[in-house]
C-alpha cells in the first residue's frame, strides 16, 4: 500500500469563518457560502474550476436528514460531483485526496461546518453509544473523557493542575488567533474552579463547541503549480478506529498511534521531523494523550512540552480546546497548519516546513485520522 | 489510474423485519458473504466504508462506530459515507476512490438500513428546510407525486405507464431469492390500489425492508488473485443538483443526465440502449424508473411510456431493466444503491441465477437520493 503510481495532491487555498460560541445572525448556508467564497477569492481558481465537493456535517447536529442536500447551493456543488462524509472534515479531506490522486479530478473543495449552538451536543454524543449496553448506563462524552483522564493521570502521576496548565496554554494561543472569538484567557485557578463535569475534568478542561465553517481547496500538481508557488503537499494519511465498547479500549490511544504510524510511513517521515502539530482533542487529558500517540512525546511526558516551554509548535492556533466546531475540528487543524506553513500566522515558528494534523471522532476519541503535510518553498 | 474491480459481493435475504439480528448483526451478515465470495478474511481488508441512510432512521448517531466490532474491523480505517437514498452507491464510490487513489488495496464497502426500527417518513420529512417547507412536508412522497404529475401533464404519460413498471419489477422479483416481496399484480391492481399522494398509489410504492449489501473492491492487477469472475467498474459518478436551483426541471433528472455524460465518456458508451445488456435502477417510486430511462438515454426524452409499453425493458426484452425486481422487490434504503451495483456485478459475471440475463457482459447501475437531486451511475463489465 502506497501512494506509488498515484498523483500528488496539494492544498492550494483555505478559508475559515470566525469561530464563535454562537453565530446567531447567520444560518448554516451563510457560514458555508462565506467560507467557500473566501477560499476561492484570490486563489486563481473559481467555482467553475472545481470538479467536486466532499463535505462533512452531522444530520444530528443539523437537526435535518441528509442535511448536505439543503446546503448544495451554498457549497457550490450544483451540477458537480458531491458526497457527504459523516465524520470529521479531515476524513472528507482524505476522500478528496484519494479522488484527485486517482487522476479523475483536478480540483476539489473540502467543506466542513458546525453550528452546535443550535443543537444538543450532549445528545449528539449520547446517541453514538449503542442502545443496548452502553447507552442505558449513561455513557456519554463527558463521563467517558473523565474516566479516560482519571486513568491517564493515575498512570503517569499527573494532577488536575497539569490539565489546567494545558488548557491555559491552549486558550492563550487562541487569543492571538484572529479566527477564534474569545473573551478572556482563564487562569489555572479559574480552570480548576470551573464546574466539575466528570472528575478530574472541569468544564474549562473540555473543548468548547463553536459555530463556523472551513473550506480547503485541493488540487493536483499541474493546477497547484499554476496557482501557487508554495503548495502544501499531502505526504501521508493514516486512519484507525477503536472498539465501540469503551471498557475494551486501549488506555494509551493505541489506534491514534496506528493512524499516525500509517501516515508517517506513507510520508517516509518521522514524528521528529514535524515542525508543527495541530490536534483535535475534546479534553485537556486527551490532548496530552494525542501528542504522545503522535510520537511527539514519550508516554506520560507530553506535559513536559508545556512545562519546559517547548510547545510553540504544538497547536499554535490554540487547537481544539478553545474552539471545537464538532465535525469540522480536524479540517480546521489542517487549515491552520497550511496557513502556518505559508507564514500567514504570526504565532507560527519561522521556516516551519512540515506538520502533523490530527482529527478524532466518536465518544472519547474512538476514531482517529492523521495527515502529514509539507510545504514546498518557492 | 488503475481500474477497480469488484471481487466479492454479498447481500442479506431482505425482509420486512429482521427480528433475529440487530444492526451490527445485519451488517456483519452481508460483509461476511462478500468476504467469503472474495475468498478473503477481514484481516485481508485495508479499509472499510460503511454506508447507511439518515441516522434519524435508526436513532444511532455515527453507527459505523457501533458496527466496527461486529465487522471485526477494530484498528482499521472505518469511515461512513451518507447521501440519503443513494448512500450505498455513494459508499461504493468512496471505496472506489480509496483503491483508485492508492490509499488502500482491498476495501470492504457495506451498506444497510434496518427500517423496521424507525419512523421512516417522519425522518425523511426532516430533510425539508426548517424555516420554509417542513410545515407542509409529507415525507418524500408528496414531492415525488408533484414530480410525476408534472410529467403526466407535460408528456401525457399516464398512471398506467408507471403501473407497468410495478408489474414488471414484481414479476422479476419472484425470481430473486434476496427479494422479499413475492406477489403477482396486474396493471389494474396497481391502478385500483389506494391513492396515497395522487398519482402515487399504494402499489407504486416499494416495500420498507431490513437488509444489507457489501462489496469487496481491489485494483485490477490484484483481482485475479481472488476470483475468476471479477467485475470491472468502467465508469462511476454521483452528481448533485442544488435543491433551490431556479432552473431545476421536474421533467428530467438533470444530475443523472450529468452523471451519465461523465460515466459514458469514461466507459465508451455511445449508444446505451444497444450497448447495455442489462440495467439496474433504484426506483423509489414506480414513476422514477420512467424518468431514468430518459436521463440514461435508453429512449428519447419523453419516450419512457412508449419504452415500457413496448416490453423492451422486461426480461427477454432487448434492454432488461431491474431483473432483480429493483426496489419493488426489496427496499432497505441505505443498501438499495449498493444492491444495484451488486446485481450489476452478478449479471455481468453470469452469477445472477434465476434472474440472469443470458450472456450479459455490460451493465448499468443507477442510484438516487436526497430530494431527487442526488443521482449516480456506474458502468460495470466482465472485461
Amino acid at each position: 500500500m502506497s501512494f506509488q503510481g498515484s498523483q500528488p495532491v496539494a492544498i492550494v487555498a483555505t478559508a475559515q469563518t470566525q469561530w464563535r460560541a454562537t453565530w446567531s445572525q447567520a444560518q448554516h448556508i451563510d457560514l458555508i457560502a462565506a467560507a467557500v467564497q473566501n477560499a476561492l477569492k484570490g486563489s486563481g481558481l473559481d467555482i467553475r474550476d472545481v470538479d467536486f465537493v466532499i463535505d462533512s456535517g452531522s444530520d444530528v447536529l443539523d437537526g435535518r436528514s441528509i442535511s448536505n442536500c439543503g446546503f448544495l447551493g451554498a457549497m457550490g456543488a450544483h451540477h458537480k460531483e458531491e458526497s457527504r462524509v459523516e465524520d470529521d472534515g479531515l476524513w472528507a479531506a482524505q476522500y478528496g485526496v484519494a479522488k484527485i490522486a486517482s487522476g479523475s479530478a483536478q480540483v476539489g473543495l473540502i467543506i466542513a461546518y458546525s453550528k452546535p449552538s443550535e443543537s444538543d451536543v450532549s445528545q449528539y454524543y449520547r446517541t453514538m453509544a449503542d442502545p443496548f449496553i452502553q447507552r442505558p448506563v449513561g455513557l456519554d462524552e463527558e463521563s467517558a473523557c473523565g474516566l479516560q483522564a482519571q486513568r491517564y493521570l493515575h498512570a503517569h502521576q499527573l494532577t488536575p493542575a497539569d490539565l489546567a496548565e494545558v488548557t491555559v496554554a491552549a486558550w492563550r494561543k487562541a487569543s492571538s488567533n484572529p479566527t477564534v472569538e474569545l473573551d478572556q484567557v482563564p487562569s489555572v485557578s479559574q480552570v480548576l474552579a470551573s464546574p466539575m463535569v466528570a472528575s478530574p475534568l472541569t468544564q474549562a478542561m473540555m473543548a468548547r463547541p463553536v459555530d463556523g465553517a472551513v473550506v480547503m481547496v485541493l488540487a493536483n500538481a499541474s493546477v497547484a503549480r499554476r496557482v501557487t508557488t508554495a503548495p502544501v503537499w499531502v505526504k501521508g494519511i493514516g486512519a484507525a478506529m477503536d472498539s465501540s465498547v469503551f471498557a475494551m479500549r486501549d488506555a494509551q490511544f493505541d489506534v491514534c498511534r496506528q493512524a499516525a504510524q500509517r501516515a508517517y510511513a506513507r510520508a517516509g517521515l518521522s514524528a521528529a521531523q514535524m515542525d508543527l502539530a495541530e490536534t483535535s482533542a475534546t479534553s485537556a487529558a486527551a490532548e496530552l494523550m494525542t501528542l504522545e500517540a503522535l510520537g511527539l512525546a514519550e508516554p506520560g511526558k507530553a506535559i513536559d512540552l508545556f512545562r519546559q516551554g517547548r510547545d510553540a509548535g504544538i497547536n499554535a492556533s490554540g487547537g481544539a480546546l478553545p474552539a471545537n466546531p464538532i465535525m469540522a475540528t480536524g479540517l480546521v487543524r489542517l487549515s491552520e497548519a497550511a496557513q502556518a506553513l505559508w507564514g500567514q500566522r504570526t504565532s507560527s515558528a519561522k521556516n516551519s516546513r512540515r506538520a502533523v494534523v490530527h482529527a478524532s471522532s466518536g465518544i472519547a476519541a474512538q476514531s482517529h485520522c492523521v495527515f502529514v503535510v509539507e510545504v514546498e518553498r518557492p | 489510474m488503475s481500474r477497480v474491480a469488484i471481487i466479492g459481493v454479498g447481500q442479506t435475504h431482505h425482509q420486512r423485519r429482521r427480528a433475529d439480528v440487530n444492526v451490527p448483526g445485519l451488517v456483519r451478515e452481508a460483509a461476511q458473504r462478500a468476504l467469503a465470495d472474495a475468498k478473503l478474511e477481514m484481516s485481508d481488508i485495508d479499509s472499510v466504508v460503511v454506508a447507511s441512510g439518515p441516522v434519524l432512521f435508526a436513532a444511532v448517531n455515527q453507527p459505523e462506530k457501533w458496527v466496527v466490532d461486529a465487522l471485526g474491523a477494530r484498528g482499521k480505517p472505518v469511515v461512513r459515507i451518507t447521501s440519503g437514498g443513494g448512500t450505498g452507491f455513494a459508499g461504493a464510490l468512496g471505496g472506489y476512490y480509496q483503491v483508485a487513489g492508492g490509499q488502500a488495496d482491498r476495501v470492504l464497502v457495506v451498506a444497510y438500513d434496518k427500517l423496521s426500527e424507525g419512523a421512516l417518513q417522519a425522518s425523511i420529512s426532516s430533510l425539508y428546510d426548517p424555516f420554509w417547507g417542513r410545515e407542509f412536508a409529507v415525507g418524500i412522497m408528496g414531492f415525488s407525486a408533484a414530480y410525476w404529475r408534472a410529467r403526466m401533464d407535460k408528456l401525457g404519460h399516464t398512471e398506467e405507464a408507471a403501473a407497468r413498471v410495478v408489474v414488471k419489477n414484481l414479476s422479476n422479483a419472484r425470481m430473486n431469492p434476496y427479494a422479499h416481496v413475492r406477489k403477482t399484480v396486474t396493471v389494474d391492481d396497481v391502478l385500483k390500489s389506494a391513492p396515497l399522494a395522487w398519482p402515487i398509489k399504494l402499489l407504486d410504492v416499494p416495500p420498507i425492508s431490513d437488509g444489507a449489501a457489501a462489496v469487496v473492491l481491489t485494483r485490477e492487477d490484484l483481482a485475479a488473485q481472488h476470483t475468476n469472475t471479477p467485475a470491472f467498474i468502467r465508469g462511476i459518478a454521483y452528481c448533485a443538483e442544488a435543491d433551490n436551483a431556479p432552473q431545476r426541471s421536474m421533467l428530467m433528472s438533470e444530475p443523472l443526465a450529468h452523471a451519465a455524460r461523465v460515466v459514458y465518456r469514461a466507459s465508451g458508451i455511445t449508444n446505451p440502449r444497444r450497448q447495455f445488456d442489462v440495467v439496474e435502477l433504484q426506483e423509489p417510486y414506480s414513476c422514477f424508473e420512467l424518468s431514468y430511462y430518459e436521463s440514461l438515454g435508453l429512449c428519447p426524452p419523453g419516450g419512457a411510456a412508449e419504452l415500457i409499453a413496448s416490453g423492451a425493458t422486461e426480461m427477454g426484452g432487448d434492454i432488461p431493466v431491474n431483473p432483480s425486481g429493483g426496489c419493488q422487490g426489496a427496499n432497505p434504503i441505505g443498501a438499495a444503491g449498493l444492491i444495484r451495483l451488486v446485481e450489476a456485478a452478478m449479471q455481468v459475471t453470469g452469477r445472477a441465477g434465476e434472474h440472469q440475463v443470458p450472456g450479459a457482459r455490460l451493465a448499468a447501475a443507477q442510484t438516487g437520493g436526497g430530494w431527487a437531486n442526488l443521482r449516480g451511475l456506474a458502468v460495470v463489465s466482465a472485461d
